[in-house]
């Protein structure tokens, strides 16, 4: 009988049982698609940040369990 | 705070970002000083940058860079050699009302008292007699001096004095304040005091004013910048900017302020070094 697949996402990788590898893309999608709306929200911040700076520091504030402020620095060389 | 406050989009563009013209302008500015031995040196060199309405801008560096150079320029009080200074687009012809400048000595008059500093002031821009009495005990009270306006500036403590000049600065309601270390001679006391004041005041003002603060304390650039720019060791010229967005008022020991000052620090040292070494 024909494997049965529901995703095309890979099997877990049994040559890495430490997880020293990236995590496999079936893990961050399940990660993904266990996130809150509030989580989802703060990650989506992070990430438009990560794309628009190039060398800097966000910190995230975190109180009583969720993120109550993101702050960043970004630097620029000018020589 | 909602959610949607809390993660408001931390890089907001500074409030008068959106204006065609800055408000402080600076183009290849180059400044050269004549030794009375007759050597030239080049004090600053080809710095460019811009200051936006509303911005607090921190113009950090060791000593002998230049920055104090700058500000002057900007407050008129000395030309460039080369390149242009601009204020609201036009060149910088000589001091004016709408820029205040506070230097690290306060510079009070000995012989007036407290208020009599702060209204001589206001006199001087045209206020009427009444309302300047009324305008420089608002402000006396708003830097926490209002039991102390009657009183000659040496019956004051070296911070109070320096508060004093705060308030005088700003009852005239410049547009900038161009600060040349006004903190740099305080005890660490009264130091972090008048940063936190200068912050709440700030805070309070909705960010009205632009700021252009010269100093060689990293710690005092991080806590209170919307944008450090840090200068090389003479020649002065502009190697590094830093954007801080972080709401105030803000802590010494807040991470993203920790994390700015040693990255700056590190970068100073090696300038510093440099200059030793050549």
């Amino acid at each position: 009988m024909a494997e049965e697949r529901t995703s095309d996402a890979p099997t877990p990788d049994v040559t890495d049982p430490a997880g020293t590898a990236e995590p496999a893309p079936a893990d961050v999608d399940a990660a993904l698609a266990a996130l809150t709306p509030e989580e989802r929200e703060v990650l989506a911040k992070v990430a438009d940040i990560v794309r628009r700076i190039r060398f800097g520091t966000v910190v995230l504030v975190i109180q009583d369990g969720k993120v109550v402020q993101i702050e960043m620095a970004e630097k620029f060389r000018l020589r | 705070m909602t959610m949607a406050e809390a993660l408001r989009d931390p890089i907001e563009p500074p409030p008068g970002a959106g204006t065609a013209i800055p408000k402080l302008s600076v183009r290849n500015l180059v400044k050269v000083r004549r030794s009375s031995a007759g050597s030239i040196t080049t004090a600053v060199d080809r710095v460019s940058f811009d200051v936006h309405r509303g911005e607090f801008v921190c113009l950090l560096g060791p000593s002998g860079c230049g920055k104090t150079t700058i500000l002057n320029i900007l407050a008129g009080l000395d030309r460039p050699d080369e390149g242009t200074a601009l204020l609201d687009g036009r060149a910088i012809a000589g001091p004016g009302p709408d820029r205040a400048v506070l230097f690290q000595e306060p510079a009070l008059f000995p012989w007036l008292s407290v208020a009599g500093n702060v209204e001589l002031a206001l006199r001087l821009v045209g206020v009427p007699a009444e309302e300047r009495r009324r305008r420089a005990r608002g402000w006396l009270e708003a830097v926490g001096l209002g039991r102390h306006a009657d009183e000659q500036p040496h019956e004051l403590s070296a911070g109070m004095r320096q508060r004093a000049a705060l308030a005088r600065a700003l009852a005239t309601d410049p547009d900038v304040l161009l600060c040349d270390e006004p903190f740099g001679a305080l005890d660490a006391q009264a130091r972090e005091l008048l940063q936190d004041e200068l912050q709440r005041m700030w805070v309070q003002g909705e960010g009205a004013k632009t700021f252009v603060f010269v100093t060689h304390n990293v710690r005092e650039a991080a806590l209170l910048a919307d944008r450090v720019l840090v200068m090389s060791a003479a020649p002065g010229r502009l190697v590094e900017e830093q954007r801080i967005f972080a709401p105030r008022p803000r802590r010494l020991d807040d991470p993203l302020v920790s994390r700015v000052v040693s990255d700056i620090h590190e970068l100073l040292m090696s300038e510093v070094g440099k200059g030793a070494a050549s």
